[in-house]
């Protein structure tokens, strides 16, 4: 009987360690926002894009403020003086071909943004996925050797874009290394890889990632950061339309 | 014994097959209404054939026109990557990798048969604010285009029923009258759209409508926007050159050496294409022999009347038949005035089918049938006018009489070669 006894508390200590040891759907989530959160940011980006055997390269600036905030110039010779603006939830263009500012809005929001895998609609989500989103631990994985944790998210509300995410985050430092975006009919839509992470400030950053729309024929967009800032404060002024206009 | 041997005169042998047409001429008026009945059947079958071709010949004219002035010319010159992707209408694959369009004109223009060349773009552009979610921006000369072709293919004019056309470089569109209509915009009205420049980057423009065009091709009238092609050119970041390049020829019939010599000229990076190679019209020509079957299915099936009068004819005649063997004529005599009938019968019928349809057809030939009330959007994708306008043409109305007698005479011919196997003696005996 004290065997017995003995052998049962043995199996309950080994199971809630192991329990401890692993996080719980809500927590990696967590996490995963918390990685998202920077007060503002600055940086320098690239995207390349490779559609249909072509390479576009398209350089920009931009700021952010939260998740709420942000301002995109193009650099590069053929988009130069193109700029973007994302305040107060609605996303405004300035095109100075016709300088004129214009809201983006209704189904122009669900198309690529200038001709990459990403659409207008993918920059415009502002609320953490927690609130958005209901988490399923699926369990451990290994994605490209590195052990890591998938997570189904399935959408809170019946208007989100993607009902259905699948994510995969790194078990040592909780980086998101590869989501996956579905339709309501189950149908793949886009899937991202992150590329590269760099520590700034001592905090784990993604600078470079790869988005690939499913639906578009072979194609995918590159997106890298450089001279990432983070947390250095920005004026009120760059995220305003008098700023578009310029 | 020979007709000499008898005393006979050379007078009735030299009118011989005069006399039996003769002969034939008269018999089909001994029984009228029989013989109207035949003239009736064959003349209802052959009305069938000049209506119907000149139908299809309006159509497969409608639809090279159609081809030929909105989307190929005699000859359209794309590059080969631009070929490859078509269905996307891309800017990002210009013709010649993107060298000037007017350079390019220019060495095109002196090719022997070239009349006109023009630059064109067509893409998609996303509409904001609008029931009409994606439209055709058609980028076109719009001044030299309007002067070089009727857009217009019912009314034969430049298609503008309101407003004007943009002005060169102007931030001006038009859009079709059924753009128009379901969208709910009109003249004056500002349109928001989105589309993708050659550098596959994102171009924002809010033209004002001018004009408001109607082609009576409800592809164009419903979904393109047109503006000026300079204007489109520097929207999209073409810099000087263009998508494609639209050759009209002063013949169409020189669509084949024009294509060669530009394709000589521009090399295999860029794809030169004949208006005769477009899918709609290869589709028409390969369904023409299909429709010559059904033609003379039309005529074999009003033969069978002619047949049956000609059976008949034989049956009711037969003591007739005996009394012509005795008197001398040959089975081929025979033969013949039973065959010149039946031809009399075919003849007479297939002109009276030939009249009627080339006056139906020589009506509609002026005053088009509205196959878009007919139809309504059935053939949307088939590159035609809403408007038919009947082929007329003499070729029509003879080929149909030609069909008409030639089908009618042989199928005829069997009962009447029976006519020559009844024996006299047996005959006048019945």
């Amino acid at each position: 009987m004290k065997k017995k006894l003995f052998f049962i508390m043995l199996l309950a200590s080994v199971a809630s360690f192991a329990f401890a040891q692993t996080p719980t759907a809500a927590e990696l989530l967590a996490r995963v926002d918390a990685n998202e959160i920077f007060n503002t940011i600055e940086y320098d980006g690239e995207m390349i894009i490779e559609h249909q055997n072509r390479r576009f390269v398209k350089t920009f600036r931009g700021w952010g403020r939260g998740n709420a905030d942000s301002f995109i110039e193009f650099t590069n010779p053929e988009d130069r003086g193109i700029r973007y603006l994302k305040t107060d939830g609605r996303l405004f263009v300035y095109s100075p071909d016709t300088e004129r500012i214009t809201l983006i809005s209704g189904h122009m929001l669900r198309e690529s943004m200038m001709g990459s895998d990403m659409s207008y609609e993918d920059t415009m989500d502002n609320a953490s996925l927690a609130s958005r989103y209901n988490p399923i631990l699926l369990g451990p994985d290994i994605l490209n050797g590195r052990p890591v944790w998938m997570l189904e998210l399935n959408a809170k509300s019946r208007t989100e874009s993607y009902p259905r995410r699948m994510l995969w985050i790194d078990q040592e430092n909780g980086d998101l290394l590869r989501y996956e975006l579905f339709a309501l009919s189950g149908a793949k839509l886009k899937e991202y890889n992150l590329i590269r992470v760099e520590v700034i400030d001592g905090r784990r950053f993604p600078v470079e990632g790869e988005m690939r729309d499913l639906l578009r024929r072979g194609s995918r967009t590159t997106f890298i950061m450089r001279n990432v800032v983070l947390d250095r404060p920005i004026a009120d002024s760059v995220f305003t339309q008098r700023n578009l206009r310029r | 014994m020979n007709n000499e041997q008898l005393g006979i005169e050379n007078k009735y042998k030299q009118g011989g097959t005069a006399t039996l047409i003769k002969i034939a001429y008269r018999n089909i008026w001994r029984n009228k209404r029989r013989t109207i009945f035949c003239f009736a059947a064959v003349g209802v079958a052959v009305f069938f054939i000049v209506v119907y071709s000149s139908m299809i010949e309006g159509m497969i004219k409608s639809i090279n026109d159609t081809v030929q002035i909105y989307e190929l010319g005699h000859v359209r010159v794309v590059s080969s990557t631009f070929e490859a992707e078509k269905e996307y209408l891309p800017v990002q694959y210009p013709v010649a990798d993107g060298a000037s369009w007017r350079e390019l004109a220019a060495s095109i223009s002196n090719i022997p048969g070239v009349r006109h060349v023009f630059p064109r773009i067509t893409t998609f552009a996303s509409l904001q604010e609008s029931t009409i979610k994606h439209a055709i921006l058609w980028g076109i000369n719009i001044a030299d285009e309007m002067a070089a072709n009727n857009f217009n293919l019912t009314d034969r004019s430049d298609g503008l029923i309101e407003g004007r056309w943009p002005a060169p470089g102007g931030n001006e569109i038009a859009i079709g009258r059924v753009f128009a209509h379901k969208s709910g915009m009109t003249i004056g009205d500002e349109i928001f759209l989105r589309t993708t420049s050659a550098h596959f980057s994102d171009r924002f423009w809010s033209p004002m409508i001018t004009g408001i065009f109607s082609f009576d091709y409800i592809k164009i009238d419903e979904q393109y926007i047109i503006a000026d092609f300079e204007r489109l050119q520097r929207l999209l970041a073409l810099g000087e050159g263009t998508q494609s390049l639209v050759i009209f020829a002063d013949d169409e019939k020189q669509s084949a050496s024009i294509t060669a010599a530009v394709q000589n000229l521009l090399g295999n990076d860029n794809v030169v294409t004949e208006w005769s190679d477009n899918y709609w019209v290869a589709v028409m020509r390969m369904v023409m022999p299909l429709y010559t079957i059904i033609f003379l299915i039309f005529l074999i099936v009003a033969s069978f009347l002619i047949i049956n009068t000609v059976v008949m004819i034989i049956h009711e005649r037969i003591k007739e038949i005996g009394m012509m063997g005795c008197l001398g004529m040959t089975r081929n005599e025979i033969v013949k005035v039973f065959f010149f009938e039946s031809i009399f019968m075919a003849a007479f019928g297939a002109f009276a089918g030939v009249i009627v349809g080339g006056i139906v057809a020589g009506i509609f030939s002026e005053y088009p049938i509205r196959m878009g009330d007919l139809y309504g959007n059935t053939f949307a994708e088939m590159p035609m006018s809403q408007s038919i306008f009947l082929a007329f043409n003499f070729f029509i109305l003879i080929r149909a009489w030609i069909m008409g007698v030639v089908v009618a005479s042989l199928f005829t011919l069997i009962p009447s070669i029976k006519s020559a196997f009844v024996e006299p003696v047996e005959a006048l005996r019945r």
